[in-house]
C-alpha cells in the first residue's frame, strides 16, 4: 500500500491534516491535466477544487489501488464533463468516461514520474504522439482525430496502439 | 461481437486511451469481458494510458508562488465549510462509565466474571495495540508525503534556478551577440536564443506573451513558446530550435494556450542578422 492510500485511510476518519497532504501530493497532477485539457487557468482551478472536495466528501470513492492512477482518471473525466458541457463541443466528439477503477499495472506505474513519461513520449515519432496527445488531453474521440489531422479512422487507431505499444516499452526500458 | 478478430486490438487502444465514442466503447467493453485476449492488450495498454496523466504535472513556473496558494486557500476553505463534526476516532480508549448500581456479593459468579473481563481486557489490549500500529503508520506516511511533497518542490526550484543561471551565463557569454528589442534584449549565444524583457505589462487573465520564429527561407513565422513575466515584469525565456536556423524573432500577446498564428499586433520583430 503506497503512502496516499494511507493517508486516504485517515481522510475517511475526517483527518483535515492527512487531506491537506494527499493535497500537497497531487495538486500539480490534477491543476495540470485540467489546465491541459481545458485550456483556461480559471476553469481549471475550478476543476482542481471539485476534484479534491470529491476526495474530501468520497473518500470511500478510492477503492485502493495506486492513488495518482486513480484521482489523474477522476480529473480527466471530469474535465470531460466540462468539455461535453461546453456548447461548441458536438456530443459525438467527446469520448466516452474511463472508468476510475479497473486494471493497471501497479508495479510498473508506481515507479513512474511526469519526466519519465516527458522523456518517454518525446521519442514517439509525430504520427504517433498527435494523436495520442489529442485522444487524451484533447478529450476528443478517434473519429475527431482523424478529422482534424486529416488522416484516415484505421491509421488513426494504428497509430495510436503502436505509439501507446512503445510508450510502455521506453517506460518500462526507462525503469530497467 | 463474439469471437477474436485482430482488427478489434487497434479500438481496445483507443479505448484504453480513452478516445472511444460512447456507444463503441459500450460494445467493445462488453466483448471484452469474453475475450481473453482483447483483455490483455487493455490490461497492456492502460498503463501507458494511464501515465500519460503524469506528463501533465503543472511546474513551479505553471502554478507558483501567488496561484499556488491561492488555490490551496480556497480548497482548504472549502473543506473546512463542508467539514461536519469529526468522527469518534476508531482508536478511542475512552470507556463510558456506567451507572453504580447496589453492591451485591455474587461469589459464584466473581470468578467467571473476572475471566470474562480479562479475556476483554486482553482482546481490548490487543485491539488497541493494532490500532495504535495503524495509526502510527498513518502518522508515518503522512509525514514521508509532506517531506516527499517538499523535497519535489526544492528539486523543481534548483532546476528552475539552475537553468536561469545557464541562460544568465549565456546573455554575458564573450561571443553572444545582442540585438535590442522593445523592453529588452534578443541574445544569440552559440547555438542558443534567448529574449531577455523587463518591465512587461502584466496581461488580463487568459492572455500569455508568445514567441515567434522565421525561419530562413520561410515566408511566415513559426509559433514558439508561451511565457508570462514574474511578478517584477521579467522574462528570461530560450527558444527551442538552432540560432542558425532562425532569420528573425517576434513576441506577440495571444491567448493562454498559444496560437497557431499571431492574433495581435507583434510587441517586435527582430531579424537576428
Amino acid at each position: 500500500m503506497d503512502d496516499a492510500s494511507l493517508l486516504m485511510g485517515r481522510v475517511r476518519e475526517r483527518d483535515a491534516a492527512a487531506f491537506e497532504a494527499v493535497y500537497d501530493a497531487f495538486y500539480r497532477l490534477v491543476y495540470g491535466i485540467a489546465v491541459r485539457m481545458l485550456g483556461d487557468t480559471m476553469a481549471a482551478e475550478d476543476l482542481t477544487q471539485a476534484v479534491f472536495l470529491k476526495v474530501w466528501s468520497s473518500p470511500g470513492a478510492f477503492a485502493g489501488g495506486n492513488f495518482g492512477a486513480w484521482i489523474a482518471r477522476v480529473t480527466r473525466n471530469r474535465a470531460l464533463d466540462v468539455l461535453r458541457s461546453r456548447s461548441s463541443r458536438a456530443e459525438g466528439e467527446i469520448p466516452a468516461d474511463v472508468p476510475a477503477d479497473g486494471e493497471l499495472d501497479e508495479a510498473v506505474f508506481a515507479q513512474l514520474d511526469g519526466q519519465r513519461v516527458r522523456s518517454a513520449l518525446a521519442h514517439l515519432p509525430d504520427e504517433q504522439r498527435l494523436p495520442i496527445e489529442l485522444g487524451f488531453f484533447g478529450g476528443i474521440t478517434h473519429e475527431e482525430i482523424a478529422k482534424r489531422t486529416a488522416t484516415p479512422l484505421g491509421t488513426v487507431k494504428t497509430r495510436i496502439r503502436a505509439g501507446l505499444k512503445k510508450l510502455r516499452f521506453e517506460l518500462e526500458g526507462s525503469l530497467a | 461481437m463474439n469471437g477474436h478478430d485482430d482488427a478489434w486490438l487497434d479500438s481496445v487502444a483507443v479505448l484504453a486511451l480513452g478516445a472511444l465514442p460512447e456507444n463503441e466503447a459500450r460494445d467493445l467493453r462488453t466483448h471484452m469481458l469474453d475475450c481473453e485476449i482483447c483483455r490483455n492488450e487493455y490490461a497492456e495498454l492502460r498503463v501507458a494510458a494511464d501515465a500519460l496523466a503524469l506528463a501533465a504535472e503543472a511546474t513551479p513556473q505553471e502554478l507558483g508562488g501567488a496561484q499556488c496558494a491561492r488555490l490551496k486557500a480556497r480548497v482548504m476553505d472549502a473543506v473546512e465549510t463542508d467539514r461536519g463534526p469529526a468522527a469518534a476516532p476508531s482508536d478511542s480508549r475512552v470507556v463510558p462509565m456506567r451507572s453504580r448500581g447496589t453492591a451485591r456479593v455474587w461469589l459464584p459468579y466473581a470468578a467467571i466474571a473476572a475471566s470474562l473481563i480479562i479475556a476483554t481486557f486482553t482482546g481490548y489490549s490487543a485491539y488497541t495495540t493494532h490500532a495504535e500500529n495503524d495509526a502510527n503508520r498513518q502518522q508515518i506516511a503522512l509525514l514521508q508525503a509532506r517531506v516527499d511533497a517538499q523535497e519535489r518542490a526544492a528539486e523543481n526550484a534548483r532546476a528552475e534556478l539552475a537553468l536561469n543561471q545557464s541562460r544568465l551565463a549565456d546573455l554575458i557569454a564573450p561571443g553572444s551577440t545582442q540585438f535590442a528589442v522593445q523592453n529588452g534584449v534578443v541574445v544569440r549565444s552559440g547555438d542558443r536564443v534567448l529574449i531577455a524583457l523587463r518591465r512587461l505589462p502584466t496581461l488580463p487573465k487568459g492572455k500569455v506573451y508568445q514567441a515567434w520564429t522565421l525561419r530562413r527561407g520561410a515566408k511566415a513565422v513559426t509559433p514558439s513558446v508561451t511565457f508570462v513575466p514574474d511578478a517584477t515584469g521579467l522574462a528570461l525565456v530560450e527558444l527551442p530550435g538552432s540560432a542558425a536556423t532562425f532569420a528573425a524573432v517576434a513576441v506577440s500577446v495571444e491567448p493562454e494556450g498559444g496560437s497557431k498564428a499571431p492574433t495581435s499586433k507583434p510587441n517586435f520583430v527582430r531579424p537576428l542578422s
